[in-house]
């Protein structure tokens, strides 16, 4: 089998195509399994919506969000409270992250055993997987922070808290600063870059704009996966094709592929629950000199003070705070003024540091399906809301701690911090819906793993419940939180479980 | 009081539908000029838009560069033509919430295009602490389209202190 990858809004997708295994999404875990599967022989079609976005084809501008983020980047919850941030382009989330790596914690896999049933997910029996990761990933100790991080790194060490330089996967990175709307460099050694290439060398075959539609056939010895393909943008649906394979693997991420599951009417009553959207708050900081935290590597520092890693009913738990970067538009967006104040605010975008506040959640999610389209709604439980206090507080510390003028939490009411008196102002924070700047790029747990029907939507596998030859491999089998950044964690377990799939015969 | 301005402006537009019917609350939006070559608005949503975009990112101040010299509600309106029926529909009863806000939030017999530009971004930013949620998505949602496209202008960036490093 020759492998390639075919734009679909481009050339003429055939109106069928016969495989053994059809992968949907192109993401950390549909290329990992792609690459794993066709390198054992097997014949592999993937489909990825999004389009492929490599060089000078990212602008490196705001409107790459348009391109490269599901909902051309307006995704959100309901009440748009939380704006869901997930990758529609080849290569998936490895393209639009922030390119820090890391690793499940063994405490982690351990509560996943205890709390979760899942006995085989042992950290000795996923240590050579999580290895595999690091190397597909090329992971590695970036060479320098830039002053954001430096400044944080400051903080921590003033307040005598522990804290951590993270490891990320550029090789050959020049600091463009743009990492969230793409690497123009190539420097990410992400899926794009690694497992997709390798994949095609191994004969799978990619379609690009070419949208699941829908699964048939549960139980059926071959499924068919109905096609869209799309126009060049992917804004409409242009053409009908459909893939016939024996093996359905489901990695469109934990909302694509709940929605995708619901929306063929799949799976059990699990399917779209216990969605952990894992949000992120902002808190900025105003300093006397220049921080440009547009320029350099963006988050390479953490905080990691008042996180746990063995929880024993969640695993990760606690929060950490970790610097943030956003290119003009998207940092203004998160700003709560307007009018002159509002452009007077954005002149001291070169002096603003920002740091996000990473808070894991017990899974309050809920993904519904309506009359074709998506919706999540999410309720934040009271001791959430304290863990975004708290962390807001301790973010506050670190930028004082460092010498900030002002510190800012960007509530539609904001809060502002210029000494530690006025670190109770904080308490008042409700987090009523739709005033807090709040953002998710960690999604997981939507179709989670669990040992019977009873608790999950699927086996330990990955096959989804009630079905044949229908796999779930991405995050969305998360029974909680894998880790503060879930790059290494969907990689690592997606190859795991694409060894079991080939194990088991398929 | 938000509750008591809520009736107030609920049983001012009921008032004023039963004068005149819905004719009476066309009449207090008026005619908006037409504007050639729009995608989906039409001239009374893009006119709303613009009054919103003007008074949200003003001329002059910090930088000169304001929303008057871009034309904001035209992409905007770029932007829902490609957007799911939907989508479009949403975001196109959003204007109009906003343009009788006025009204009907303020029992004001004056729609928001018809405000002076500080009277619309005071309207405006009541909207993103509004104990109704409704108003607050509205905010949410336009704001953060106004704020993204108009950031991402090149001619602002100066003023940032920001620029583009070109690819090597």
């Amino acid at each position: 089998m020759t492998g390639g990858v075919l734009d679909a809004s481009a050339s003429t997708m055939p109106a069928r195509v016969d495989c053994q295994v059809c992968v949907i999404g192109s993401g950390c875990a549909g290329a990992t399994a792609a690459w794993e599967l066709a390198a054992a022989g097997r014949d592999v079609v993937v489909l990825e919506e999004g389009g492929d976005y490599v060089g000078e084809a990212l602008s490196m501008r705001d409107g790459m969000h348009d391109l490269l983020y599901w909902d051309r980047g307006g995704r959100a919850t309901d009440d748009l409270s939380i704006s869901l941030l997930h990758g529609r382009a080849l290569g998936g989330g490895g393209v639009i992250n922030a390119s820090d790596v890391v690793p499940i914690p063994d405490g982690v896999l351990r509560c996943w055993q205890r709390r979760w049933g899942l006995t085989e997910l042992s950290p000795e029996a996923l240590a050579p997987y999580r290895a595999r990761a690091l190397e597909d990933l090329s992971a590695n100790l970036p060479p320098a922070l830039n002053e954001n991080n430096r400044i944080l790194e400051r903080g921590a060490r003033a307040l005598g808290w522990r804290g951590e330089v993270m490891l990320h996967n550029r090789r050959g990175c020049i600091g463009l600063g743009k990492c969230l709307v793409g690497c123009r460099v190539g420097a990410k050694r992400n899926p794009r870059a690694v497992a997709i290439p390798a994949a095609v060398e191994a004969g799978a075959r990619f379609f690009t704009r070419a949208r699941a539609l829908r699964i048939e056939g549960a139980t059926a010895p071959r499924k068919i996966v109905r096609v869209r393909t799309l126009d060049e943008r992917g804004y409409h649906e242009r053409g009908e094709s459909e893939i016939r394979a024996e093996t359905v693997i489901v990695a469109s991420s934990a909302l694509g592929s709940a929605e995708l599951l619901l929306r063929s009417g799949l799976g059990n009553r699990h399917v779209g629950r216990n969605v952990s959207l894992q949000p992120q708050l902002p808190v900025t900081a105003s300093f006397a000199h220049e921080v440009r935290s547009f320029t350099g590597i963006p988050q390479s520092y953490a905080v990691t003070e008042f996180e746990t890693l063995e929880d024993a009913e969640h695993g990760w738990w606690g929060f950490r705070v970790e610097p943030v970067a956003g290119t003009p538009g998207i940092t203004a967006s998160m700003l709560p003024t307007l009018g002159h104040p509002g452009k007077e605010l954005m002149t001291r975008y070169p002096r603003m540091a920002a740091a996000l506040a990473l808070v894991p959640d017990g899974g309050h999610g809920v993904l519904t399906v309506r009359r074709g389209r998506a919706f999540v709604e999410y309720r934040m439980p009271d001791e959430q809301k304290q863990r975004y206090r708290d962390a807001a507080k301790a973010a506050a510390r670190l930028w004082l701690a460092a010498g900030a003028e002002e510190v800012m939490v960007p509530t539609a009411r904001p809060v502002v911090v210029r000494r530690e008196a006025d670190l109770a102002e904080i308490d008042r924070l409700d987090f009523s819906p739709a005033t807090t700047p709040f953002v998710s790029a960690h999604q997981q747990g939507s179709v989670r793993m669990a040992p019977s029907e009873r608790d999950g939507a699927t086996a330990p596998s990955g096959r989804l419940w009630g079905t044949r030859g229908i796999y779930v491999f991405d995050s969305a089998v998360f029974p909680t939180s894998a880790s503060s950044h879930i790059m290494a964690p969907i990689l690592t377990v997606s190859r795991w479980l694409a060894r079991r799939l080939l194990a088991e015969g398929a | 009081m938000q509750r008591r301005r809520w009736l107030r402006g609920a049983l001012t537009t009921v008032g004023l539908v039963g004068a005149g019917g819905v004719g009476a609350l066309a009449a207090l939006r008026g005619r908006a000029p037409a504007v050639a070559g729009l995608r989906f608005l039409d001239a009374q949503g893009y006119r709303t838009l613009r009054a919103l975009a003007e008074a949200a990112l003003p001329r002059g101040g910090a930088f000169p560069f304001g929303a008057a010299d871009t034309d904001l509600a035209r992409a905007f309106d770029a932007f829902l033509a490609d957007e799911p029926r939907e989508r479009q529909a949403e975001l196109a009863t959003a204007l109009l919430l906003l343009e009788y806000g006025p009204l009907l939030f303020d029992g004001r017999a004056v729609t928001f295009s018809h405000l002076s530009e500080a009277e619309r971004l005071r309207h405006f930013e009541t909207w993103a602490t509004s104990e109704d949620l409704l108003r607050r998505k509205v905010s949410v949602g336009l704001r953060k389209f106004l704020l993204v496209v108009f950031y991402d202008r090149p001619e602002v960036w100066p003023a940032l202190g920001y620029s583009l490093p070109g690819a090597p």
